[in-house]
């Protein structure tokens, strides 16, 4: 009973929610969120009318003449300097826009474009000096902003009294500054077409990307050849653009240039960027995190004087306010990798049968038939994975370092490159035509032609309706094979870990795996069993409508039905082996080979079955003292279509071929294959089918 | 490899009379504009004149030494204005009153050590970045000041002061006695700095605050002591400055001083990025500033040409520093801004 | 006259402090003495400030003159029952047009603003806008470039008459006749105003040379005593200087202090008269001081603020009556202080 419960417990309740939810990339921003929703909620509450069209309308105007400069302080700050002569610069562009229409009675357009160049100017004098001479930012940008201001000082004595006593009769000044498209002002349309345009700039294209290069890492960019110094510059361009570019909408909307324009603006222009949780130094910021902060740090000044409180107490509010939510979002920064590495590991239920025996009169008795076998490449593949041979019996195997190596028939001593795959290829099939599908780790499913060109076949499939984490890319693609109608079915076998994270997801023993169809007819790749554990190898049934498929920590071999009249069932084929299966293929007497790649031991079985005792481990302890499966040891059985098992090879000295992952037989031998051996094996098989190729070549038309 | 080598007391030596860092060009530039201003400014070279420049400077050079000790622990103290004016004018705010002349330094003090606390805390063991946290408790201190504490934003020197006045307010000797109070302050960080232990203890902090703490260094509390100085700097500064004048405008926090104070530090040399520079540094940078405003008055230029000019000689003076002595794009170190 | 008024508010806010209860107060007096009669007025007066709003808008608080009017305010506020608030725009334009424009578009609308003006142009549209919206606005000693419901204020260019006259007489052929003008921000109406009244002056005395006119900003004391240093420096037989204002020209004071020049130098200020001016006129740094007397401004804003809330209650829009009340300046020196003792934001009354 109270295994049962527990065995639901840990089926249905979400325990790996938690853990995925932290590792989403927009938790990052989630401090400014929270920060915004409070101040909203706070202010909403004490303030009638917040919510109301005007004052919205009144709001997203204001907010956005702050955000352009935010805006432009956070590319700044990404690239890893900081401008603190936004405030002279947005000054200058105010009462330069302002003489302009007014005393020089000048068109709205060329007035802005003017302005738009000024500020393009002023921030290239700032990019030019560190960008390209290499000053440091923060001297640099505040000795301009005291010559900019003092410049903007001189320009408004010489100017304020004429831009006071000429007026201007412009229409579409007057709609820049006041104009209102579906209530909302000009000024928040400008903005948001800007934020989006730099978002999908920043996230989406070459120049946002090298410029999150600089910023993350300066010495790495310069040494990738990444144009340091004008990304550098450009980014006090646009942020003098952006500047002048509010400058230029107050002046519309307040049509007057006053004294102590944008003095003391860098400040809350830093401070929003901050409380957003951009952080100085470079390389950690987004669009969305400029906007969240302009939009906090605006609400709560405009709020606090709507509230009628002091200017001493606003200021006293304020500062705490910024305090704490940048302290918080640090503190956020700082733990939540710590928090996803102790909360994101979650041991499942598992209750593994009893193992079966390996003693001498059982059919897994052990013996020494693998020892002396012939050694194929010794010392020049690191591991082989699978193995495969073609028509000519020509050999081919994955290796780590991303290639799929050929020993050439008949001697197989000589080996040369047959494709850079670029990541390390796991199972293997060859197609009728000749095309050599691989289950590459980390990458997805991918094809050689026979002209040895690398093709991707599919790297994503469809996402589950319910995950937290985005499943829809493969992780770990692990073995394949073809059914007769050209449909490929291949194990994904973990969606939670990367390939050489396999030891944490068979601590965890949970359902994260899959079997996933790709349709060459109509080139989707759809998900057909889901919930696996650790699904790997993958081997068409002798009938042709089923596949048999391995599931490594819960040492079971299923079948599942893709065609006939049981199309869509999984039904068990052994229920219990006394080790972890790998890969499954065929004999050429109609059964199957399976690979054990280790074998089971009491203690790790019982531990499966006591999953707060391995969260307590995970959490404790670390990594490299965790249980682990034994997979020092292993072998290949032979089993029917029933699960009968029919033969065990083994070899007991543990030099050759301790660990097993793969086998091929291929007229009349069996070759071997292991992830952490540095040989290839090839075993006389007795009583085998001297033509039998598992993945014959079709004769004919070739493939369309 | 560079670093260690140049660490051989040898090398360094020679390699500082090869190299010109920034104090020295800043010296050099000092020295040229001192020297054409003597021969083609009439009036330029006299004592009264020279006075004139020390006493302008005396307290943006007071400034720049509390804020250098935090520099060099690679800090920055962008609330010492605040702390300047409003712990200053609480005191005699207080003074004015009838309260007790020592109760109300006492009072202005305390309220000064309270936020160079606050800020050593926040940083040192909150890890929020100095520049942020010392905006927001300026930002909060200038609020304290303007919620009640102080009759008026705008307090003049109270009589019952009158005994300290001779901090800022007096001459002796022909000198004002403000320039007294910068050198005395000079040499007391000076000191600070060069031969206690604590002093070399903020060096090696600044330089790598990491190592600091794997050699042993208490580097939190020192963080907190550094700020604890600048915030101690800073109200003595402002009691100079009230004392002077005669009156303690705490609206100075709206302007533009804290860069320039900044700006005379990290010019005369003081390294943003910490460990590096030290008294003289800042006398180097205040004085050139000194000089080149008193220059430009004498040439009548008006107030804001006065800043226009200033700016671009000092933009000039980092442009020249950065061409001689070039970022290296390999070992510049990351987000040092 | 105005004493037996003040009495009279007097005794009012001693008698009750509501409405409510002085009225029941007032009809039993009525009852007892059959002789009295009814003020038809009255009713509609007291009824008309009920659930009223206004709001001040200063470009600071903290200061002599902002504190004295508010205190005015208050005081009329809480005695005629309607609420009052002050939103202070701390120095920053730019706040205090964020404020004005949350004042026009928020529900519900204050009744009255009153505004002091950080320069003539800044605030010019909102004001449009806010009376427009039927709010009326009063502006306070510092005018835009608009009239708006009222106005009340000292005469800026009646100011720089009477102190550029002074500076004109004390600097006479014998002296170097070299002025120096401190402004306040640019187009703030002291800028611009008082320097008409300058011009007025000094174009009939041409033996005045203006060595500078400067900005000290936001009537910055400490950008005052940096330029006056500078000047003072350019020009060691400075004659006279023409200040903003009494608070920014303690730095302009200091600065002729520290030079060694107190009494030297002719310093002409303006200021709303608070004990800041006694105490420079007394110990010799002012010589001559303009005051535009703010209990007087205060009692004024009250009964501009009293006539646009009855009005409001009429049903009048706002621009029905445009009221400019310049404010009468007085000329303080050492004696008339003695007469006339300054005032601080303590010894106010209603």
């Amino acid at each position: 009973m109270l295994t049962t419960l527990k065995k639901y417990r840990y089926q249905y309740w979400p325990d790996t929610a938690v853990g995925e939810l932290l590792k989403k990339p927009w938790m990052d921003t989630a401090v400014p969120v929270v920060a915004l929703m409070l101040t909203v909620a706070f202010f909403s509450w004490q303030l009638s009318g917040f919510f109301s069209i005007s004052t919205v309308s009144d709001n997203l105007q204001q907010a956005s003449e702050l955000g352009f400069i935010v805006l432009g302080m956070t590319l700044v700050l990404i690239v890893g300097g900081i401008d603190l002569s936004v405030g002279s610069t947005y000054a200058i562009c105010n009462v330069l826009v302002l003489y302009l229409i007014h005393v020089e009675q000048m068109p709205v357009l060329p007035a802005v474009g003017i302005t738009l160049l000024c500020g393009a100017l002023l921030g290239a004098i700032n990019g030019i000096l560190i960008g390209y001479l290499g000053l440091r930012a923060f001297l640099t940008t505040l000795v301009t902003l005291i010559v900019f201001r003092s410049l903007f000082d001189m320009l408004q004595f010489q100017w304020a009294v004429g831009i006071a006593t000429h007026t201007t009769d412009s229409e579409a000044w007057y709609y820049l500054g006041t104009g209102y498209f579906l209530s909302i002002p000009m000024a928040a349309w400008a903005f948001a077409a800007i934020a989006i345009a730099t978002h999908i700039y920043l996230t989406r294209m070459r120049g946002g990307w090298h410029v999150m290069a600089v910023g993350g890492s300066r010495r790495s960019a310069y040494n990738a050849g990444l144009p340091v110094k004008r990304v550098v510059a450009s980014s006090y361009v646009v942020s003098g653009v952006l500047a002048s570019m509010s400058g230029i909408f107050y002046g519309a909307r307040i049509d007057s240039s006053s004294a102590d324009t944008g003095s003391g603006m860098a400040i809350i222009v830093l401070a929003a960027a901050l409380v957003g949780g951009i952080r100085l130094g470079g390389g950690k910021g987004s669009v969305t995190k400029a906007v969240l902060g302009t939009v906090i740090v605006f609400l709560i000044t405009s709020s606090l004087s709507s509230m009628a409180t002091t200017a001493g107490v606003s200021r006293i509010v304020l500062a705490v306010i910024f305090l704490l939510f940048t302290t918080l979002d640090i503190r956020w920064f700082k733990n939540r990798g710590k928090a996803v590495q102790e909360l994101y590991v979650t041991p499942g239920y598992l209750d593994l049968p009893k193992a079966p025996s390996t003693a001498a009169e059982s059919p897994y008795a052990v013996n020494d038939k693998l020892h002396d076998i012939e050694l194929i490449g010794l010392g020049r593949v690191e591991s082989p994975e699978d193995v495969i041979l073609d028509d000519d019996d020509n050999l081919y195997c994955g290796t780590r370092h991303g290639n799929i190596m050929r020993f050439l028939a008949p001697d197989y001593q000589q080996m040369e490159v047959y494709a850079h795959v670029g990541g390390q290829p796991l199972g293997m099939a060859f197609d009728p035509d000749g095309y050599l599908y691989v289950c590459i780790g980390g990458m997805g499913l991918y094809r050689v032609t026979p002209e040895r060109k690398v093709e991707k076949v599919t790297d994503e499939t469809n996402r589950s309706l319910f995950s937290i984490a985005d499943d829809s890319r493969l992780r770990l693609a692990d073995d394949l094979d073809i059914a007769p109608d050209g449909r490929i079915f291949f194990s994904e076998a973990t969606v939670r870990y990367e390939m050489h994270e396999w030891q944490i997801d068979s601590l965890e023993s949970r359902g994260n795996g899959r079997i996933i169809c790709y349709d060459p007819h109509t080139n989707q790749t759809r998900t057909v069993v889901k919930n696996l554990v650790f699904p790997n190898g993958i081997c068409l049934g002798s009938e042709g409508q089923s596949i048999l498929f391995a599931e490594s920590w819960a040492c079971r071999i299923s079948r599942y039905w893709f065609d006939g009249p049981q199309k869509g069932r999984v039904e068990p084929v052994i229920s219990s082996l006394p080790g972890y299966p790998d890969n499954i293929n065929r004999a050429s007497d109609g059964n199957y080979w399976i690979a054990l790649m280790g074998m089971r031991g009491p203690a790790f079985d019982l531990s499966m079955r006591k999953p707060a005792f391995r969260r307590r481990m995970s959490k404790r302890l670390a990594q490299d003292e965790w249980l682990s499966p034994n997979i020092n040891v292993g072998c290949v059985v032979k089993c029917n279509d029933q699960g009968e098992i029919l033969e065990a090879l083994w070899d007991r000295s543990g030099v050759n071929h301790p660990m097993i992952t793969s086998m091929r037989e291929h007229r009349g031998y069996l070759y071997l294959g292991g992830i952490s051996n540095n040989r290839i094996g090839r075993y006389k098989l007795e009583k085998a089918d001297p033509n039998f190729m598992q993945h014959p070549r079709r004769r004919g038309k070739p493939h369309a | 490899m560079n670093t260690t080598a140049s660490l051989l007391p040898k090398e360094k030596t020679a390699a500082k009379i090869i190299k010109l860092d920034q104090q020295t060009i800043v010296f050099l530039i000092f020295i040229i504009i001192f020297i054409a201003f003597s021969i083609f400014l009439p009036g330029f070279l006299n004592t009264g004149n020279l006075v004139n420049i020390l006493r302008s400077i005396s307290v943006l050079g007071m400034l720049g030494l509390g804020m250098a000790v935090v520099v060099i622990g690679r800090g920055i103290d962008l609330s010492m204005v605040a702390i300047l004016a409003v712990p200053t004018a609480l005191t005699m705010t207080l003074a004015s009153t009838g309260v007790d002349l020592g109760l109300a330094l006492i009072a202005g003090v305390a309220l000064a050590i309270a936020f160079g606390l606050l800020n050593g805390l926040l940083t040192a063991y909150a890890e929020v970045p100095a520049l942020l946290t010392t905006l927001a408790t300026g930002l909060g201190l200038a609020g304290i000041g303007q919620s009640g504490i102080l009759q008026f934003d705008v307090v003049p020197w109270p009589d019952q002061l009158n005994p300290i006045e001779w901090i800022g307010g007096t001459t002796l000797f022909g000198i004002p006695s403000s320039v007294i109070s910068f050198a005395v302050v000079a040499i007391a960080v000076s000191v600070f700095l060069k031969r206690t232990k604590l002093g070399l203890f903020i060096y090696a902090i600044g330089d790598n605050p990491n190592a600091a703490r794997t050699t042993g260094m208490p580097v939190r509390p020192v963080m907190v002591l550094q700020y604890l100085i600048a915030a101690l700097i800073a109200v003595f500064a402002g009691l100079v400055m009230a004392s002077s004048s005669a009156v303690m405008d705490t609206r100075i926090y709206n302007l533009s001083l804290i860069y320039n104070v900044v700006l005379v530090v990290v010019l005369g040399g003081v390294g943003l990025s910490g460990g590096r520079g030290g008294v003289w540094n800042v006398i180097v940078g205040t004085l050139l500033v000194g000089t080149i405003l008193n220059g430009m008055t004498i040439l009548n230029f008006s107030y804001d040409a006065q800043n226009l000019v200033k700016g671009v000689i000092l933009l000039m003076a980092i442009a020249i520093d950065s061409v001689l002595n070039p970022r290296n794009e390999e070992t510049a170190q990351q987000g040092d801004i | 006259m105005t004493n037996i008024l003040s009495s009279f508010r007097k005794k009012w806010r001693s008698i009750a402090t509501t409405a409510v209860v002085s009225t029941l107060a007032m009809s039993s007096v009525v009852q007892a003495a059959q002789l009295s009669m009814n003020d038809p007025e009255r009713d509609a007066y007291y009824s008309s400030f009920s659930g009223k709003s206004v709001v001040f808008v200063p470009v600071f608080m903290g200061l002599d003159l902002t504190e004295g009017w508010n205190k005015m305010m208050e005081m009329q506020s809480k005695a005629l029952g309607y609420k009052y608030q002050v939103r202070n725009a701390n120095f920053n334009t730019q706040a205090g047009t964020r404020i004005l424009t949350s004042l026009i578009h928020q529900n519900p609308k204050p009744d009255v603003i009153v505004v002091h003006n950080p320069d003539v142009t800044s605030y010019a549209r909102l004001e449009k806008q806010a009376e427009k919206e039927g709010i009326f606005v009063i502006q306070l000693n510092m005018k835009s470039t608009i009239m708006t419901s009222g106005f009340v204020g000292g005469d800026a260019v009646q100011i720089g008459k009477l102190q550029a006259e002074s500076v004109v007489n004390h600097c006479g052929p014998k002296t170097s006749g070299k002025v120096l003008i401190l402004t306040g921000p640019t187009t703030s109406p002291w800028s611009v105003y008082m320097e008409k009244g300058y011009q007025e002056v000094l174009s009939k005395h041409p033996n005045i040379k203006v060595v500078a006119r400067q900005s000290t900003g936001n009537y910055d004391s400490s950008k005052a005593k940096s330029i006056t240093q500078v000047v003072l420096q350019q020009h060691p037989d400075l004659c006279g200087v023409m200040g903003v204002w009494d608070v920014t020209d303690q730095g302009t004071v200091a600065a002729i202090k520290d030079a060694g020049k107190k009494g030297k130098v002719f310093v002409s200020t303006s200021g709303g008269g608070g004990t800041l001016a006694c105490k420079l006129i007394e110990d010799g740094s002012v010589d001559n001081y303009v005051s535009y007397d703010v209990p007087g401004q205060g009692r004024d804003l009250d009964d501009l603020i009293s006539a646009s809330l009855q009005a409001k209650a009429r049903g009048e829009k706002p621009d029905f009556h445009k009221t400019a009340l310049y404010t009468p300046l007085h000329e303080l020196t050492k004696e008339s202080i003695k007469k006339h003792p300054c005032w601080s934001v303590d010894t106010m009354r209603y």
